[in-house]
């Protein structure tokens, strides 16, 4: 998106220097301490990454009871399992999960900012965040979808949800055929990152 | 109008850079991490639901830094700036002014401590402070920040209903979408309770605790003919952006 622009050679260094002066400066003034930005980059992780988001989808395609809850009241669901403290915590407040089915696929975006469940997906990928994905997902989302490499039926309705106010909304992909024999715990390993924002599907296992 | 209130639907911007890293320079994770320890250390933070102790935490930081602080720079950028910088830019771009803008820092300071670094990069931080900061920017990490305030007393509008999205001014801050705006949609969902907003938007019209909705939007209706078939938009909508249906007047 930015090629248009001409930027100075020394770009990435001079951010680099500035943020850790700005650091410094907050450390010496006391605002902050000399581990902070260490514990919270720490935290993301060590305990918010989309591996929780992928124990929940896979908990949802093993347990159809579970799978219900999950879209009915998402926080009481996600607590029920066994994931780290702060599910409900910063970016987790009110989460909700849409779940994919048979003519129905599911896109979270956020066209205002970059609104995004961390507990359950983890940080957003630089994608969801480009003006660009939010403002052609919008109007255009099967084109989008289709540049990704995921060319949706015309007879599956395609549902997005703009992250405009409390709401943080992940999806429960659909599970992939060719899976019946497979664990919760390899399961698991199958649920991308991807297919929980709604921009692709598991695809079955080779 | 502003644009970033008004990205959705943006013509002409071309392919999206399909980049799946959450940082792509090694200095953004600091910018965010920064980010975060001032949303946990914002004062408001005493008010929030945990109630956190925050007049006890042991921090210099004495101002409210939350999301709303963070968009309202963003959205207050030059429209061209806002597509010229990548995102994480955007945030140094905005905390950096805020912190000289508060007095916390100079400008000159920060000049000096930017030279020092550029030409010292492997040069340490300083190592002060007590743990007990840390620990209260992690304990809302794990706790957060609700919106939600006290239950809904009476909704205005019900399952079902035709609502149109106002127009309202482009002041500071938004949570209505451009895209909605003047549009009409069907109430699917009135969320329990009632949410407040980090501030008051003034003429835009969030802050008090208030209902919201989850309306839906057919793509028709917003993009006419350029809409693509077989899709729905959904929004959260607070209840200060809706009135009943204007079905008559378009």
């Amino acid at each position: 998106m930015t090629a248009e622009f001409a930027y100075p050679p020394d770009r990435e260094a001079q951010s680099a220097a500035r943020v850790r002066a700005l650091e410094a400066l907050l450390i010496e003034k006391g605002i902050i301490t000399g581990t902070t930005v260490d514990k919270v980059l720490g935290y993301f992780e060590a305990d918010m990454t989309p591996l929780n988001g992928a124990k929940i989808v896979a908990r949802a395609w093993v347990d159809q009871d579970f799978a219900q809850r999950l879209v009915t009241n998402t926080p009481a669901a996600v607590a029920e399992l066994d994931l780290p403290i702060g599910m409900d915590g910063a970016e987790g407040e009110h989460l909700q999960a849409v779940a994919d089915g048979p003519g129905v696929h599911n896109l979270v975006i956020c066209t205002l900012c970059s609104c995004f469940p961390w507990p359950v997906l983890g940080l957003p990928p630089y994608w969801y965040k480009d003006p660009t994905f939010r403002a052609r997902a919008a109007r255009e989302p099967r084109v989008v979808l289709k540049e990704i490499g995921l060319d949706l039926d015309p007879s599956v309705e395609l549902r997005v949800w703009d992250s405009s106010g409390h709401s943080r909304f992940f999806v429960v992909p659909e599970r992939p055929s060719g899976t019946d024999r497979m664990s919760e715990e390899q399961l698991v390993g199958l649920v991308t990152t991807e297919s929980m924002i709604g921009i692709a599907q598991v695809p079955a296992p080779a | 109008m502003k644009l970033q209130h008004h990205l959705g639907g943006l013509e002409n911007l071309g392919p999206i850079n399909y980049e799946r890293r959450v940082f792509v320079e090694d200095w953004e994770q600091r910018i965010f991490g920064i980010h975060v320890a001032m949303m946990g250390l914002s004062d408001h933070l005493g008010e929030a639901l945990p109630e956190y102790p925050i007049d006890k935490v042991p921090t210099n930081f004495r101002s409210t830094w939350t999301w709303a602080d963070l968009r309202m720079g963003a959205e207050a950028m030059n429209p061209f700036a806002y597509f010229q910088y990548r995102y994480y830019e955007k945030w140094l771009g905005g905390i950096t002014g805020f912190f000289v803008s508060q007095g916390y820092i100079t400008e000159e300071e920060l000049q000096q401590k930017t030279a020092l670094y550029l030409n010292n990069p492997e040069l340490p931080l300083p190592s002060d402070g007590e743990e007990s900061v840390d620990e209260q920017v992690i304990r809302y990490l794990r706790e957060g920040d609700s919106l939600r305030r006290g239950p809904a007393e009476s909704p205005r509008f019900s399952v079902g209903d035709r609502v149109t999205a106002r127009n309202v001014p482009p002041t500071d801050h938004t949570r209505l979408p451009g895209n909605v705006r003047g549009r009409t949609g069907t109430v699917e969902r009135v969320f329990d309770g009632n949410y407040g907003y980090y501030c008051s938007t003034g003429p835009d019209g969030i802050g008090s605790p208030m209902p919201v909705y989850a309306v839906r939007f057919e793509p028709t209706d917003i993009w006419g003919e350029l809409a693509e078939p077989g899709a729905v938009i959904y929004a959260d909508l607070y209840e200060a952006y809706l009135e009943p249906a204007l079905e008559d007047k378009q």
